[in-house]
């Protein structure tokens, strides 16, 4: 299809637009992280852009409260399916009482994953603020965090990333297309 | 008597004249200088995109950056249906989005960092064209994020709205509109700043 008319650019944005047309020159330094991460993630072409796969926070958490009131384990994983990345949300026994924080403990099934972190509302969405760490058996990033009882907006951040649960019973604002799932925080 | 000659071939020396297709499949052997030379090459055009469109040099390089491991990464899944650089800007689109998705996040405002100015002065110009560099920056980042996508893909990297359609997902009429209303919209946000 022929471009238009209307592709033409307004004499008046003219000069303004060379100027935006000059190119950015790359630093040396800029170049070489670019060969290096290049060079890192080498060994994992296409391998590591499988589908992902949480587990819904809430209900995990739902879950593991109601058990814990009930006097069960207090380590739950929940609504799993297939793929290379679940999620799993776990209460403690004394969830239920606590008053102000509740903890909670994520974990990250992402074997070929660099790095991976928790955003949310809870953390102002900060991608450096909660790194998950990797735990022994090499595949699985975890971290414990104590959250207000509440409603957040929430995602992973894999790689750089943003990553939801799409199968999540709550998702949050769509933002350039991109939406969030959200996580209930109950003592009860 | 002729002498004998070895030739030697420059391990990881590539001509210059080399295609983008060519490095692909290169780079998809193995050869990692192929892909040096893909980053080497659009590196500038990924860069402009993303400064102009994120407002901040840091921002951009870490765009660009992610946008190539990306692209090295899926290598094996370009067809060659459209170019390469049709193909990364694809992908450094989506990196786009995703920094501003997050810095939306964090501070629901768009920053100009000062590198901007540094830049513009380092690269020369008179007078005039340091404040319409800064005043055209400053415009563009007043600019809904899909119209001043459109503008920049459009009339900066010069696509074709077909190449448009590939890169961002849109619709070629869809991309016509919101490139026409970006004009719009610089248009009056120059003359505002007396600059058009």
């Amino acid at each position: 299809m022929p471009d238009d008319g209307r592709d033409q650019i307004p004499p008046a944005l003219a000069r303004a637009v060379e100027l935006l047309r000059e190119e950015e020159v790359a630093s040396p330094a800029w170049r070489a992280a670019v060969l290096g991460a290049v060079e890192q993630g080498s060994g994992s072409r296409d391998a590591d852009l499988r589908p992902r796969r949480f587990v819904a926070l809430r209900t995990a958490i739902a879950a593991g409260i109601v058990c814990v009131a009930a006097g069960s384990a207090a380590t739950f994983a929940v609504l799993r399916r297939p793929g290379p990345i679940e999620t799993v949300a776990t209460a403690p026994h004394n969830a239920a009482q606590a008053s102000t924080l509740l903890p909670v403990h994520f974990s990250v099934v992402a074997p070929s994953a660099a790095s991976v972190s928790i955003v949310g509302d809870f953390n102002h969405w900060s991608p450096t603020a909660l790194p998950m760490k990797r735990s022994a058996d090499g595949r699985t990033w975890e971290i414990d965090v104590k959250l207000p009882e509440g409603r957040y907006n929430y995602a992973y951040m894999v790689d750089g990333q943003i990553a939801r649960d799409p199968s999540a019973p709550q998702t949050g604002g769509d933002d350039f297309g991109m939406p969030n799932s959200v996580l209930m925080v109950r003592g009860t | 008597m002729t002498r004998p000659v070895t030739l030697h071939v420059l391990q990881g020396y590539h001509s210059p004249e080399m295609t983008d297709a060519a490095c692909v499949q290169a780079a998809l052997a193995g050869d990692g200088a192929a892909f040096t030379m893909l980053v080497d090459r659009h590196s500038p055009a990924c860069l402009r995109f993303a400064r102009r469109m994120l407002g901040s040099r840091e921002d951009a390089e870490d765009a660009a950056q992610e946008a190539f491991v990306r692209a090295h990464r899926a290598l094996a899944r370009y067809d060659g249906r459209t170019s390469f650089r049709t193909w990364l800007m694809s992908i450094l689109v989506n990196r786009c989005r995703t920094a501003l998705l997050q810095r939306h996040r964090r501070t629901k405002r768009l920053v100009l960092d000062e590198a901007v100015l540094d830049q513009a002065a380092a690269v020369g110009g008179d007078g005039s064209d340091l404040e319409l560099r800064d005043a055209i920056e400053r415009a563009l980042a007043q600019l809904e994020p899909g119209q001043r996508e459109a503008f920049l893909l459009k009339h900066v990297e010069q696509l074709t709205y077909e190449e448009m359609a590939e890169a961002t997902g849109a619709g070629v009429s869809a991309l016509k509109m919101r490139v026409q209303r970006a004009c719009d919209r610089l248009q009056i946000l120059l003359k505002e700043d007396r600059y058009a």
